[in-house]
């Protein structure tokens, strides 16, 4: 009994860890290839990250937002649903942001802010939060539309999306935009007022305990819907079977654009936690940088587990931090340029090769509970 | 060319397509293979033309045993099949598709194509056009030019599923006479899958029906159309004498209802259903019943017309607001639409039991879950995923889902593909609703089934009804006559 469940478990088990193995071999061989010693690779990954108190603490700001983007890409994957505009929901949320610093805070010194409401600090980075989950909100809401009123696919749409709020950017920030400063040249606003930065870390500059706080809320936010709630449950069941659920009395077109609606609020906040990093204040040509991206990798290796995305996110957050590092290492020690892009090979070797095993297992060691039930009287009949 | 099948089996999953299915088709005669849908006739056809490969049994061509892999197989071996929508590419030109799936090199030869085509569209006097777009074809110009393409590549048995559908009148006579010609000069086997009985009994000279995934007999033609219809619905056991219904007030109250799908037009359809009452819904696939039941079910939104559920006026409002007035539909494909196979008995209990709170009382859900199965005799635990139960189980679980005081309640074929005892035990469960007061409708293939339980019969025949209310009336050749269209 206590065997055969072990039996049972080991191909759950070894998938991923086949998966992952698979994947270091492939690196491994393109940095031997490149001639670069994988060994020291490692290293450089190691001190990039987690060798001092002020690399964790980057890695933190880095792992934030990535994580609270996954965690409202659970909730529309479960539901079936890839939201690939997640990118220019982030994008969005950005924006958003600094509109909100625009509006509420002195950001032309000596003309007052342009909706005086007597705001805080609190206020200000509050009001900030909300605008740009809303922002967020409003663009995944609009590709949800998209998709139950005029039946375009949301990864049409998104993509579509994440091109416009991307341009959007551009066009506030660019050639004389509206949002950049007059008489400046590099494509960013001016950085924020005083009163629109958010509160550090005494010891670490770069990291604000804010986004933690935030993302530890989220985190327990999709736990609740994930594992408690009926609207979880309904998520998944259209996930699986829109058309069933649909008869089975789920209001599927409300739960498709509530889901994107709060993935797309999320996907706004991790855009804030990018403009209002202590390190950036500013929105720049490229605010979300592909995390958006990154962190559909991350769920679709955690196989959309709520509970596995912190995890993952960490893993990926330390892939790409360590990227930089190995770049800049084997440039400085060994005079040999490797491509940036390397990291994002190595992210999606690791998604790639994971997925390939599931799919593997699924078809040749099929788990125990999806074997057919055998009916004996029906057998007897027939 | 002979063809045969022998022994041929086919499951997908619980589901038996093809049980055992033996038939023989001689060259140069005109074959009809007939059946409900969910008869295995697809799937056959599908078998015999390489698409898919059976799980026992073989194809058997001129006396060689074959086997197919890809329809490419069949083709060489002389086997070619013209699907319902033809499977060609609109933007490119009539030459272009005719060409299409030629072995060659890697340049065609066009000129030589051109030169074979144009022979073969004065053989058959078809009026094609090598250099128009196929995209601007009628359907029937399609088919003839799919024809014409299986002839260039040498096939010497036709098999055509419901090529009658959606041409017109001019384009079935000249397509029955090509098909004539070519069994009758060339010796070809010509094999149509159709439900139009009338076209069957006007083309074919042998006809072989499926139900239930078996082959159930075979019947020459000329025949009335009476003997089709009792071969591929059953025999009509006499009806039971019955005590009288007790029927309450209408439920449901439809009025001059009037349906427009892709396929066929419903008209003026009215009908009273009393709480209490069955009625049954006969016809031939596609003949509009489904469209009806859809309708009154909220799925479907008709053209003109009303629908009153207790007295309320019910168009314009949504599945959900039908589903709370107490109505509630069970669908044919029970995995596809109505049950979610990934997920357990317990999850759909969770999913379904009403609730105003916002998290899920799974102690509830397990308990309901447990006595439900357990009532309704379901085999499998709270914790199985439902695809792996067997369908007669599924069915049972799908019933077992229904809230307990309905109005009206919709099925679609309630017992297709469950052994006898498992559907006794389906109607049982039916029948006890019934007394409770819920007014049933139903679809069913099984003439059988139909005069059995329904207290009143609606048949459907291209989209216009008759009402069966004399019991007298309820018989085989009657039924059969209304099916097949025979006023």
């Amino acid at each position: 009994m206590f065997l055969n469940a072990v039996i049972d478990m080991l191909p759950a088990i070894l998938a991923p860890v086949f998966g992952i193995v698979a994947a270091l071999g492939i690196i491994i061989l393109i940095l031997e290839w490149q001639g670069a010693d994988p060994q020291v690779a490692w290293d450089y990954v190691y001190e990039g990250t987690l060798k001092t108190a002020a690399n964790r603490a980057d890695l933190m700001a880095f792992w934030m937002p990535l994580a609270i983007t996954a965690f409202g890409l659970v909730l529309t994957f479960t539901a079936g649903l890839w939201n690939i505009g997640v990118e220019g929901q982030l994008v969005m949320g950005a924006i958003g942001g600094t509109w909100a610093v625009r509006l509420f805070t002195e950001y032309e010194a000596g003309k007052g802010p342009a909706l005086d409401l007597g705001l805080g600090r609190d206020g200000v980075l509050i009001l900030c939060f909300v605008f740009a989950a809303a922002a967020g909100a409003l663009w995944a809401v609009v590709a949800a539309v998209l998709k139950t009123r005029g039946g375009v696919n949301e990864i049409f749409g998104g993509v579509a999306l994440n091109f416009i709020a991307q341009t959007f950017n551009m066009y506030l920030i660019s050639n004389g935009g509206p949002w950049q400063p007059v008489g400046s040249r590099a494509t960013e606003t001016a950085r924020f007022p005083e009163i629109a930065r958010l509160p550090t870390h005494a010891e670490f500059r770069r990291l604000s305990p804010t986004t933690i706080y935030i993302t530890i809320g989220a985190f327990v936010l999709i736990l609740l819907i994930m594992y408690v709630s009926r609207w979880g449950l309904q998520l998944r069941a259209m996930g699986k079977n829109q058309r069933s659920a649909f008869l089975l009395g789920v209001h599927t077109e409300r739960n498709i654009i509530l889901s994107m609606a709060l993935c797309g609020s999320l996907a706004g906040l991790a855009g804030a936690f990018r403009v209002l990093a202590p390190d950036v204040t500013k929105l720049t040509a490229t605010p979300s940088g592909g995390m958006g991206f990154l962190a559909i990798l991350v769920v679709l290796l955690a196989s959309t587990s709520a509970i596995l995305t912190p995890f993952v996110s960490f893993v990926f957050a330390v892939l790409s931090k360590g990227g930089q590092r190995l770049e800049s290492g084997y440039q400085w020690d060994y005079g040999l340029t490797l491509d940036r892009s390397l990291v994002r090979v190595l992210q999606s070797t690791v998604v790639l090769m994971v997925v390939l095993a599931f799919g593997v297992r699924n078809r040749y060691f099929p788990p125990r509970s999806t074997l057919p039930v055998v009916d004996e009287d029906e057998v007897a009949r027939t | 060319m002979k063809v045969e099948l022998k022994h041929i089996s086919k499951t997908f999953g619980p589901v038996r397509a093809n049980q055992d299915i033996s038939l023989t088709f001689e060259a140069g005669r005109i074959y009809a293979i007939l059946g409900e849908n969910g008869a295995g006739k697809s799937t056959l056809m599908k078998i015999m033309s390489g698409y898919q490969s059976a799980d026992s049994g073989e194809v058997v061509v001129d006396g060689q045993a074959l086997t197919f892999n890809a329809p490419t197989d069949a083709i060489a071996s002389g086997i070619g099949m013209l699907y319902q929508d033809p499977l060609d590419f609109p933007p490119f030109t009539v030459l272009e598709n005719f060409i299409a799936g030629r072995a060659g090199g890697f340049l065609p030869d066009m000129d030589e194509a051109r030169h074979q085509f144009m022979a073969l569209i004065e053989r058959f006097e078809f009026d094609l056009d090598p250099d128009a777009y196929v995209d601007a074809l009628t359907i029937g110009e399609r088919q003839q030019l799919e024809i014409l393409r299986l002839l260039s590549l040498n096939v010497r048995a036709l098999i055509l599923d419901e090529p009658t559908t959606g041409i017109s009148a001019e384009q079935k006579t000249a397509l029955f006479n090509v098909l004539k010609a070519l069994a009758r000069d060339e010796a070809m086997t010509v094999i149509l899958v159709s439900h139009k009985l009338e076209d069957v009994i006007e083309l074919c000279d042998e006809a072989y029906v499926l139900r239930r995934g078996k082959f159930v007999g075979q019947q020459s033609i000329p025949c009335p159309i009476s003997a089709l219809v009792e071969l591929m619905f059953g025999k009509v056991i006499e009806r039971q004498a019955r005590p009288p219904v007790e029927v309450g007030d209408p439920t449901l109250v439809v009025d001059r209802l009037c349906i427009t799908s892709r396929r066929l037009t419903v008209e003026n359809v009215s009908l009273e259903v009393h709480a209490g009452e069955v009625i049954g819904l006969a016809g031939l696939d596609g003949s509009g019943q489904g469209e009806f039941v859809r309708s009154c079910a909220g799925l479907i939104k008709p053209e003109d017309g009303r629908i009153l559920i207790d007295g309320r006026p019910m168009i314009g409002l949504t599945y959900h607001q039908f589903a709370r007035a107490g109505v509630a539909f069970l669908p044919a494909g029970r995995i596809e639409e109505g049950l979610i196979g990934e997920m357990t008995v317990t999850d759909h209990f969770a999913l379904t039991l009403p609730s105003r709170a916002p998290w899920v009382n799974w102690p509830r859900a397990r308990h309901t879950a447990q006595a439900r199965i357990t009532h309704f005799n379901v085999k499998g635990r709270p914790g199985s995923p439902v695809r792996t139960l067997s369908g007669g189980n599924q069915q049972r679980f799908a019933l077992s889902l229904l809230p307990q005081n309905l109005r009206l309640l919709l099925l679609e074929h309630p017992t297709r593909g469950l052994d006898v005892e498992s559907a006794n035990y389906i109607w049982e469960q039916l029948l006890e609703r019934r007394r409770g007061g819920t007014a049933i409708v139903f679809i069913s293939a099984e003439l059988d089934e139909i005069v059995a339980y329904s207290d009143r019969i609606l048949v459907f025949f291209g989209g216009r009804v008759t009402l069966v209310d004399d019991p007298e009336d309820m018989t085989a050749n009657r039924l059969g006559e209304l099916i097949g269209g025979r006023l």
